[in-house]
């Protein structure tokens, strides 16, 4: 993890001096944080702290005011095939006319290309997915139709329908129920035993220690990351929790105010 | 309709297969954008298209000609442009950007075309009632068949709406559903929603002869709002909304030229009607099935309640001779009551109403459920006696019996409620 280099070869994400500005003003401090696969890795910090930027800052969906991110030594641009996001629930329209199945074949979409459709090879694999997440038997459901949990698990379906290499998932437990969330720990957790990474933008510290190799404690700055153990401590918690950055939230507006004005 | 009055000939069926091939089109581009939520868009994208016709016609095109398709497009794209402009750099919000920025180039079109009347070929109030009347008499010869020009234009334009949206179906299907996840996952978003907003503008502008400026924003958002309530899955809310717009076309024709009015006003008036039927009698949302459900729910709150009710009185009569006060039956009551006997749940009898043995079954299943749910309040939530009558009251009629089983596992496997009376067992009928 960050800090010791006995790693060998490109680490599997490396965010390399990160700013990220939504308009003018940062939002996210100079992040420098390497994390290596396998492994389930969590991102946590208060309401806010700009967790969910991190993740859309590496997939290319807010621009960077500086640093770079790389994903196996390259730029996401060429890899993105091996990335897969699961945005929060709530981004999406869930009375969208679409049917559970539909949802999850979109993973399938990157891989085929202009004007191919997805054939029974993509089915097939979209039906493996949704028996994975435990919901085989509600293929043909209309999504709004499902419970915010099953919802969730759609999406994971999907992500895992795209076969990639690195996940990315923002929020999955949020507002979810209890079978769901087994559910979705369990198939991170064979994820990770495939030698992939997951990356999970998280907000319940109980299960963080109990279910994560590896956390990063972030509000607006990198405050601490490592093995869950060393990172979860009551010193960085309180670092991290202690109510906003007024300093950083100051300059921030500043900032802003300084190019309004001109 | 007086058949003798209506003299059918070649040119109300082109003037109906005009209408209708211009609303098909409308049909398949507003689909996408109403479940993308840019209807809105589709109304500025059809009345922002004006200046750039007016600017084509002026440099020598032809209505309905491709300059003109150019430029509509063209404009559309300003449009869409400025609008995005006026929202990040001039901090406004979306919906008030696209007003100012689509009236602007309206008004600039209307301008333009007024002011230079006397030398282009482009009438103001046709662009914005359109003639549907009068377009099988501008014709263009086509493999020896005499066609109105309005028609080609708008079946051409059909054909490449069409030809691009099953081309790009999954690259619009994620983009709309979830833009943030296609990015990611290096789907083009930007290019499908340009093309979205081009093919936009292209059904536009072969509406405006039709059906002018105004009402081809009806065309271009009510069949899609309508086939929306109809349908689940977006390939059949399109060919739904296709069908409506070409029935509602040649309905509204029709009408229109029984009552001697306006034939692009009566076509939007039909598809209006068609919303507010849909709305009103949707097999699944409807009005008239909501109403039907909530209020089948109510009777059978009511009659459930009644067998409850008897189920207690029976309850308390073994216990002791001290009778339950009940009250009359309310006229609700009454009429649940009837219902009940005709259904088979109670006997009409000499010391009034009276369970038979399936009415036994179904008021002891709501009174089992009522009193778990009170000793589930009172071991769980630790309530007061006073607070747990209430809550089981409203949730004894939609326990199942899986639930029922783990409310019982849950406080433990007692039998009696915290009143101290009797859960009756689960029933196995």
């Amino acid at each position: 993890m960050a800090g010791e280099d006995r790693h060998q070869g490109p680490h599997t994400i490396e965010f390399h001096d990160v700013t990220v500005a939504y308009g003018r003003r940062p939002v996210l401090w100079n992040i420098d944080l390497a994390i290596d696969a396998p492994g389930l890795f969590a991102i946590i910090g208060p309401n806010g702290a700009g967790k969910s930027t991190l993740l859309k800052a590496a997939l290319g969906l807010v621009p960077l005011a500086g640093g770079t991110v790389t994903f196996f030594g390259k730029p996401f641009a060429d890899v993105r095939r091996r990335i897969g996001y699961v945005p929060q629930r709530e981004t999406v329209d869930w009375d969208f006319p679409v049917s559970v199945m539909d949802v999850v074949l979109m993973g399938t979409y990157p891989r085929l290309g202009w004007f191919r459709r997805p054939g029974p090879a993509e089915r097939d694999c979209a039906r493996a997915c949704l028996g994975r997440v435990g919901l085989a038997d509600v293929a043909d459901r209309q999504i709004g139709r499902l419970s915010g949990g099953q919802q969730q698990r759609v999406f994971l379906a999907r992500a895992l329908a795209q076969q990639a290499d690195v996940y990315f998932l923002d929020e999955p437990l949020a507002g979810v129920d209890a079978r769901s969330q087994d559910q979705i720990f369990r198939v991170l957790s064979e994820l990770r035993g495939e030698g992939r990474l997951v990356v999970v933008v998280h907000h319940d510290l109980r299960t963080a220690a109990e279910w994560f190799d590896g956390v990063a404690l972030v509000d607006m700055r990198l405050v601490a990351s490592g093995p869950t153990a060393s990172v979860l401590t009551s010193d960085n918690l309180r670092r991290t929790y202690a109510g906003p950055l007024d300093v950083l939230d100051e300059i921030g507006l500043a900032v802003e105010q300084a190019r309004r004005t001109r | 309709m007086d058949p003798a009055a209506f003299e059918w000939n070649a040119m109300h069926g082109w003037a109906i297969a005009t209408a209708a091939m211009v609303s098909a089109g409308c049909a398949v581009v507003g689909t996408l954008l109403v479940v993308r939520r840019m209807s809105l868009l589709g109304d500025a994208i059809s009345h922002a298209v004006l200046p750039g016709i007016a600017v084509a016609v002026l440099a020598g095109g032809r209505p309905g000609g491709p300059l003109v398709l150019l430029g509509a497009v063209a404009a559309a794209l300003v449009t869409v442009g400025l609008t995005q402009v006026l929202r990040s750099e001039g901090g406004l919000a979306e919906d008030s950007s696209a007003g100012v920025v689509f009236t602007t180039l309206f008004a600039a079109g209307v301008v333009l075309i007024t002011a230079a009347a006397s030398r282009i070929d482009l009438d103001p109030s046709c662009v914005l009632y359109g003639i549907l009347e009068l377009v099988p008499f501008d014709t263009i010869r086509i493999a020896g068949l005499e066609m109105p020009r309005a028609f080609v234009t708008a079946g051409l334009v059909f054909a490449t709406i069409l030809l691009g949206c099953v081309l790009t179906w999954k690259e619009q299907l994620f983009a709309a559903f979830d833009p943030d996840a296609a990015r990611a996952a290096g789907m083009p978003v930007t290019a499908t929603t340009i093309g979205l907003l081009a093919a936009a503008a292209l059904a536009t502008v072969a509406s405006f002869e039709a059906v002018g400026a105004i009402l081809v924003v009806a065309m271009l958002v009510v069949p899609a709002a309508t086939a929306e309530l109809l349908s689940r899955r977006l390939h059949r809310m399109m060919l739904l909304a296709v069908v409506i717009a070409v029935v509602s076309a040649a309905i509204g024709y029709l009408a229109a030229w029984h009552w001697n009015t306006s034939a692009a006003g009566m076509i939007a008036v039909v598809l209006g009607a068609a919303y507010v039927l849909a709305a009103v009698a949707a097999p699944q949302d409807g009005l008239v099935a909501r109403l039907a459900a909530q209020a089948a729910l109510n009777w059978r709150v009511t009659a459930e309640d009644c067998l409850a009710f008897l189920w207690r009185e029976e309850e308390s009569a073994r216990r002791g001779p001290e009778s339950r006060d009940r009250g009359g039956w309310t006229l609700r009551q009454r009429v649940a009551l009837a219902w009940m006997s005709w259904a088979g749940g109670v006997l009409w009898t000499a010391d009034g109403w009276r369970l038979t043995d399936s009415g036994r079954t179904r008021a002891e299943t709501v009174v089992r459920s009522h009193r778990l749910w009170e000793a589930w309040l009172g071991h769980h939530v630790k309530l007061p006696l006073d607070h747990l009558h209430p809550p089981a009251e409203w949730i004894e009629h939609h326990l199942g019996a899986d639930v029922r089983a783990r409310i019982e596992a849950e406080v433990g496997g007692r039998d009696t409620d915290p009143h101290g009376r009797a859960i009756p067992p689960e029933q196995t009928s």
